[in-house]
C-alpha cells in the first residue's frame, strides 16, 4: 500500500504538494544511503519491478535498475524490440501476461502520451511513468527539483527558467506542474515554433513565456536547458542550429543576466554548443552530474514509497 | 555650387495637405524661413513641393538581369518618380542570411536615398527551410516575405509565421494559391474566354488570402497582403480586421490604372501577376483605398527585357514598370475617384507604407532636410520609352498620356532638374 495520496506516479500535474515534500525529503534519506560504503538497503526485498521500454533509453533505464537494486528489489527488463509487441501482441495483452507473472511495480516508458495511464487502468500494479509521449517524466522533474533543493532548501519563490523546445519536452512538463505546486516560478524561453501555442493551462500556473534569453535569465535562480533534438531543424522547426545557439543557447554571455550563483541544469544527453556552452556545462554552477546522481535517491523514494515502505524503517 | 534655392509660388505638401502657394526657401538642403540671400530663384507657380515618395515592391532584378538593369538604373527610375526611399524585395537574391542583408545594405546604402529590406521567411524564397530570421531581423530587415512565392505547405506557412512572430515584424505575401494559377496569363473571366486563353481564377488569390488571414489571426502575426487585385480579398480583409487580425495590404499602380477589358489589344506589357481583373475589381481597388481598407500604392516595379515583352502574350514574361510615371498616372483619376484626391494619393505613397513598416513618415518641416521633389500637376505629355531608365519600358502606360512630371528632387542635399531625356 502507498505511503502517498497517489497509488502509481504518472504525472507531477495534479501530485499534492504533500506527495511531493514525501517524495522529495524521503530521496533525501536514501542519497545519504548513496554515499555509504554499502549502498544497498533491504527496503523492496521479495518486491519485483518490470523495466518496460518501449523507447529507448539509456540513462533513465540505467537509473532505475541501479534504484532497484540498491532497494534490493527483484527486477526484469523489458524492450519491445524484443518482446512479443513486434509479433503484433496488443500493449493491453503484454501487459496482462506480464501481471500474469506477479509483477508488483512497473516502471515504463512509451512513446505514446498517456500509455502509463492506460496501464494503471487496466492493471492491479503499481505504475511509474519513466517518459510518455512529450507529456510527463516525473522522475526527471522530481530529480530536478531535488538538486535544486539541495542547493536553496526550498523552492519557494524561486525563478526557474527552462529553455529550449518545450513544446516536444515530457521534461519542461513535468518541472512545470511540480515546480509550481512547491510554490517556485517558472519561466519558458525559446523559439515561437518549439514553444506551446496554447498557454492557459500554463499561464494559469503562473508560467511566464518570454522569447529575448536575456530578459528570461534575468534574475533566475536555476536555468535548465532542453536538449535540442536536431530532427527539428530538418522538421523546419528552426533554421539553423547556428541561430539557435546564437538566440537561445545557455552560453556564459547570456548568463550574465541571471544571478551569479544560478544553477545550470540539463537532462541530458548534451549537444554541447548548440542548446549549451561546454564552458557552462561544465563550469562551476553546473550541477548536471549531480542531477545524475540525484536521480538514483529519487527514483528510490518513489519506489519504495509506493510499495508502502519508509526509508526510516 | 549654389545650395540656396527659393521655389516661387510653390504649394507645399504638410501635415497632410498641400497648403496655398508660397515661396518655399531652401538652404544646404534644409527648408529655411528665408529670405535667403542668393538663393537662385526657380519659378514654381502651380508647383507641388512634395516629400519623397516611398515605393513599395522594388526590385532591380539584380544580380541576374545587370546586362540590362542595374541597381544605377533603379536608382534613377526611382528619382525620374519622386521617390526618396524604397522596401527593397530581391527574387534574384534573396536575403536570407545577414551576409546578403549586409550586401544589400552597402550597396544601396551609397545611393542617398533610404533602403528597407525585407528577410527571407525561408531559404532561397523555396518555401522549404526557414530563414535566419532572428538574425535578419538585428541586421535590420523590416519585415519578412518569399518574394512572390507563396509557401504551397500550409504547415510551412505556419512555421514561418509563427517564428517570424518572435521579431513582432509584418510577414508579407503575395497571396497566390499556384495550383489555380497554374499556365494562367490572365484572368479567368468573359475576355480570357473569348480570347481563348487560359485564365487565373479570382479565387487564386481569394483562397490564398483567406488562408494567411486565417493564420495571422489565429497566430497573432501582422501580415502585408501585397498586390491585392479582386475586390472578394478586400472583402475578406475587411472582415478579418473587423475581428482584430493585424493586416495591412497594398495595391499596384497598374492593377488601378487597367482592367481586363483592354485585353484585345494584347499589349504583352499589360502581362501581370496578378493578372489585371476585371473593372469591377479595378473600382473596388479605389473604394479599398478610400475607405481606408488599402494603406498603400505598389509600384511592383519589375524590369522586363524588351525581346521577353516582344512575343505572344502567353509567352511574354510577366511584371511592369512604374516607378518612373507612377504618381503622375495615377493623379487624374485620385482626382475623380477620391476625396481630396491629390493630399490622398500624396498620402498613399508618402505615408501609407512607412506606416505598414513601422518605420518614420517623412514630412515637410521648417528646419530639417528632408527629401522632397517638385512635381508640375499641369503638363500633359505622351510617356515614351526614354521616359524609363536602363534599357526596358514594359509598362502599359506607354504611349499613353500622362499628367503632371517631376520638375526635380532635392534628395541627399542637392537640386536636380534634367530629369527627363
Amino acid at each position: 500500500m502507498s505511503f502517498l495520496e497517489t497509488k502509481h506516479l504518472l504525472g507531477l500535474r495534479g501530485v499534492s504538494r504533500n506527495d511531493l515534500r514525501t517524495i522529495l525529503d524521503t530521496a533525501k534519506q536514501f542519497r545519504e544511503i548513496l554515499d555509504r560504503p554499502v549502498k544497498k538497503v533491504p527496503s523492496l526485498r521479495g518486491i519485483t519491478v518490470v523495466n518496460l521500454f518501449f523507447e529507448n533509453s539509456t540513462r533513465t533505464r540505467i537509473s532505475f535498475e541501479l534504484a532497484e537494486k540498491r532497494l534490493s528489489a527483484d527486477s526484469v527488463n523489458f524492450t519491445s524490440s524484443s518482446s512479443s509487441l513486434t509479433k503484433g501482441e496488443s500493449l493491453l495483452d503484454t501487459m496482462k501476461n506480464i501481471e500474469a507473472m506477479k509483477i508488483d511495480l512497473v516502471v515504463v516508458r512509451h512513446k505514446g502520451t498517456g500509455v502509463p495511464a492506460f496501464l494503471a487502468r487496466h492493471s492491479g500494479a503499481i505504475i511509474i511513468n519513466a517518459g510518455d509521449g512529450a507529456n510527463e517524466h516525473p522522475n526527471q522533474g522530481l530529480l530536478d527539483i531535488f538538486t535544486m533543493e539541495q542547493k536553496y532548501g526550498s523552492m519557494e519563490g524561486r525563478v526557474v527558467t527552462i529553455v529550449g523546445d518545450v513544446r516536444h519536452s515530457r521534461v519542461a512538463r513535468s518541472n512545470i506542474w511540480g515546480l509550481h505546486t512547491l510554490g517556485a516560478k517558472v519561466r519558458l524561453c525559446g523559439p515561437a515554433t518549439l514553444m506551446p501555442r496554447n498557454r492557459n493551462f500554463f499561464e494559469a500556473a503562473g508560467v511566464e513565456f518570454i522569447s529575448d534569453i536575456h530578459q528570461a535569465l534575468d534574475g533566475a535562480d536555476a536555468v535548465i536547458a532542453l536538449r535540442l533534438q536536431k530532427e527539428r531543424q530538418e522538421d523546419s522547426l528552426l533554421p539553423t542550429l547556428r541561430e539557435y545557439r546564437n538566440f537561445f543557447g545557455v552560453t556564459s554571455e547570456a548568463l550574465q543576466h541571471a544571478k551569479p550563483e544560478v544553477l545550470i541544469m540539463h537532462p541530458g544527453p548534451i549537444n554541447r554548443g548548440v542548446e549549451i556552452d561546454s564552458s557552462v556545462a561544465d563550469g562551476p554552477n553546473s550541477v548536471i552530474l549531480d542531477q545524475v546522481t540525484n536521480g538514483v535517491a529519487v527514483r528510490m523514494a518513489v519506489m519504495y514509497l509506493l510499495s508502502g515502505g519508509r526509508a526510516d524503517e | 555650387m549654389n545650395s540656396s534655392y527659393c521655389f516661387v509660388g510653390a504649394q507645399a505638401f504638410v501635415d497632410g495637405s498641400l497648403q496655398a502657394p508660397a515661396d518655399f526657401w531652401v538652404e544646404n538642403g534644409k527648408w529655411v524661413p528665408g529670405p535667403v540671400a542668393n538663393a537662385e530663384m526657380i519659378e514654381a507657380n502651380g508647383a507641388w513641393i512634395i516629400p519623397g515618395l516611398f515605393a513599395l515592391g522594388v526590385d532591380f532584378q539584380e544580380p541576374i538581369r545587370d546586362d540590362v538593369y542595374t541597381l544605377k538604373d533603379g536608382l534613377e527610375a526611382m528619382r525620374r518618380g519622386g521617390f526618396a526611399e524604397a522596401l527593397y524585395e530581391s527574387a534574384a537574391n534573396p536575403v536570407d542570411d545577414i551576409q546578403k542583408l549586409k550586401a544589400m545594405q552597402d550597396a544601396c546604402g551609397k545611393s542617398g536615398l533610404a533602403f528597407h529590406f525585407l528577410g527571407a521567411l525561408s531559404v532561397g524564397h523555396q518555401g522549404k527551410a526557414l530563414a535566419e530570421m532572428l538574425e535578419l531581423a538585428s541586421g535590420g530587415v523590416v519585415g519578412f516575405g518569399d518574394g512572390d512565392h507563396f509557401p504551397s505547405g500550409l504547415r510551412f506557412l505556419r512555421l514561418a509565421m509563427e517564428y517570424a512572430s518572435m521579431t513582432k515584424m509584418r510577414c508579407f505575401f503575395q497571396p497566390s494559391e499556384k495550383s489555380l494559377v497554374g499556365k494562367g496569363c490572365v484572368h479567368e473571366g468573359h475576355f480570357s474566354d473569348m480570347l481563348g486563353m487560359q485564365g487565373i481564377p479570382a479565387q487564386a488569390e481569394t483562397i490564398a488570402v483567406h488562408q494567411i488571414l486565417e493564420l495571422a489571426g489565429w497566430l497573432q502575426v501582422p501580415v502585408h497582403l501585397k498586390q491585392i487585385s479582386c475586390a472578394e480579398s478586400l472583402n475578406l480583409i475587411r472582415h478579418a480586421r473587423a475581428r482584430g487580425v493585424d493586416v495591412s495590404c497594398d495595391v499596384s499602380v497598374n492593377h488601378l490604372l487597367f482592367d481586363d477589358s483592354g485585353l484585345f489589344e494584347l499589349d504583352t506589357n499589360t502581362r501581370l501577376l496578378p493578372p489585371l481583373r476585371t473593372l469591377t475589381d479595378r473600382e473596388a481597388l479605389w473604394q479599398g483605398l478610400s475607405d481606408g481598407t488599402v494603406q498603400a500604392i505598389s509600384c511592383a516595379h519589375h524590369p522586363v527585357l524588351p525581346q521577353d515583352k516582344d512575343t505572344n502574350f502567353e509567352d511574354a514574361v510577366p511584371g511592369a514598370v512604374s516607378l518612373e510615371i507612377a504618381f503622375a498616372a495615377l493623379l487624374p483619376e485620385a482626382l475623380l475617384r477620391m476625396k481630396s484626391g491629390r493630399n490622398a494619393l500624396i498620402r498613399l505613397f508618402v505615408e501609407g507604407p512607412a506606416q505598414i513598416l513601422g518605420v518614420p513618415v517623412r514630412s515637410l518641416a521648417l528646419g530639417h532636410d528632408e527629401p522632397f521633389f517638385v512635381f508640375s500637376p499641369g503638363e500633359e505629355r505622351l510617356v515614351k520609352m526614354s521616359d524609363f531608365a536602363g534599357q526596358v519600358h514594359n509598362s502599359p502606360m506607354l504611349g499613353k498620356t500622362l499628367r503632371g512630371r517631376v520638375l526635380g528632387t532635392m534628395f541627399d542635399g542637392s537640386w536636380r532638374t534634367n530629369l527627363w531625356k
